[in-house]
């Protein structure tokens, strides 16, 4: 099993294959000796995609930005433990921490009184299907090439959902669209990224 | 195995970090019992992964470098047990989180002879977080809702007219969808349900309870 890993990896040519496995080195020698150096590659690289997810949909103020890319990037740090070069891409990783914490930014400025944070509803883990990493690699590879045959308007309703962190309702009163209209747009942006599973 | 699902809408929802936090959590639950969902979100986390990349990057200064790793020595790697996988069927952790025990140690409202209800506080202001129990073979008075529902069974089973239900089931009505579930003759059953407007039973039998039904959000 870890033989065929290796050689299907190794195969692998997508755009983004020596940047991601840099960043799966940064975190692995961070997580095995505190590695500062390390750290600051990855600083270099993600804080400034962190900055843009923070203020992208001028959901968040400058200085609320500013606290959201400290809080990722130690988040980051600390929890270079828990990341597995074998079933995450050090990017998804990142991006799930700037989600989370995005989202837990969200509901603390809004007040909201509660026991759980975004951690608690996503394992720390992808799940444990086979060659989880493989095939991680080719979805996204995949979406990556499909993602510029999309029509801009679904192209920009998936903007606005993953990287503005808006509903599909709210996307749909910010577009003056009705909300079947951003669904099936979603659904059909979906089907064309080929992330749909069959049932 | 469960046999029904969220949407890819919601689990889109779910996947971009947007979906309410009660109905996010009942999501996070069903996916404990569901391999295909859990590999749809990893594929939509992907895909938001994607996005995240193509972002034009906006310049941080190195004042921020530096203060984020003035910091460091205070907040050091954390040590994590590797969890090869996530046990399936195990009562999920986010609903472990909320509850600080087991079933037993809940609070526990009767409504009717065979229904007792559950509110949990999860702290979303707009949604109740409940579990409702059934006695094996008991019925839910027939009711309507005035928004949507989302239900999580996780012990036992129940049917409807439209289908019949079991462990790791997730069902999303809107409102206005009248049904009256009844559980299971085998075992009683246990069901998460998350409302954002309170029921509404339909019976002239149970009608004057409707009162008694507030939304109990927060």
């Amino acid at each position: 099993m870890e033989e065929q890993d290796k050689g299907a990896s190794s195969g692998w040519q997508g755009p983004t294959g020596r940047r991601t496995d840099e960043w799966s080195e940064c975190l692995t020698l961070i997580a095995a000796n505190e590695d500062r150096a390390a750290f600051t590659r990855l600083f270099r690289h993600f804080a400034p995609l962190v900055k843009a997810f923070a203020l992208s949909g001028s959901s968040l103020s400058a200085t609320h930005a500013d606290e959201l890319v400290q809080e990722v990037m130690l988040k980051v740090w600390q929890k270079a433990r828990a990341f597995d070069p074998e079933k995450a891409a050090a990017s998804t990783w990142v991006y799930t921490i700037a989600r989370n914490c995005r989202t837990d930014m969200f509901r603390r400025l809004q007040k909201f009184d509660t026991p759980l944070a975004a951690d608690d509803f996503t394992p720390d883990q992808e799940p444990s299907e086979p060659f989880a990493m493989l095939q991680s690699r080719r979805s996204r590879d995949r979406i990556h090439e499909l993602m510029g045959t999309l029509p801009p308007d679904q192209a920009q309703i998936l903007a606005k959902v993953y990287m503005e962190g808006k509903s599909h309702a709210e996307a749909a009163a910010e577009l003056d669209l009705p909300l079947g209209t951003v669904k099936s747009r979603v659904r059909l942006a979906i089907q064309k990224l080929q992330i749909q599973i069959d049932r | 195995m469960a046999n029904f699902h969220p949407s890819v809408d919601l689990l889109t929802e779910y996947t971009a970090g947007i979906l309410p936090l009660a109905q996010s959590a009942c999501i996070a639950a069903h996916l404990n019992y569901c391999q295909q969902c859990q590999q749809q979100t990893a594929r939509l986390q992907d895909l938001g992964a994607v996005m995240f990349d193509g972002l034009t990057p906006v310049p941080v200064g190195d004042s921020m470098l530096d203060s984020v790793l003035a910091r460091l020595d205070e907040e050091p790697p954390l040590s994590y047990r590797r969890v090869d996988d996530l046990s399936l069927g195990r009562m999920p952790a986010v609903l472990q989180r909320l509850m600080r025990g087991d079933f037993s140690e809940l609070v526990w409202k009767k409504v009717t002879s065979s229904l007792r209800i559950s509110y949990l506080k999860t702290g979303d202001p707009s949604h109740e977080f409940a579990f409702y129990h059934i006695k094996a073979g008991g019925r839910i008075p027939e009711h309507t809702h005035r928004g949507s529902e989302m239900t999580l069974v996780l012990q036992g089973g129940f049917s409807d007219a439209a289908g019949s239900y079991h462990e790791g089931d997730f069902l999303y009505r809107e409102a206005s969808d009248t049904h009256a579930p009844t559980a299971l003759q085998s075992e009683d059953c246990i069901c998460l349900a998350v409302l954002d407007a309170p029921l509404r039973f339909t019976g002239w039998k149970y009608r004057w309870l409707n009162p008694f039904l507030r939304l109990q959000a927060g």
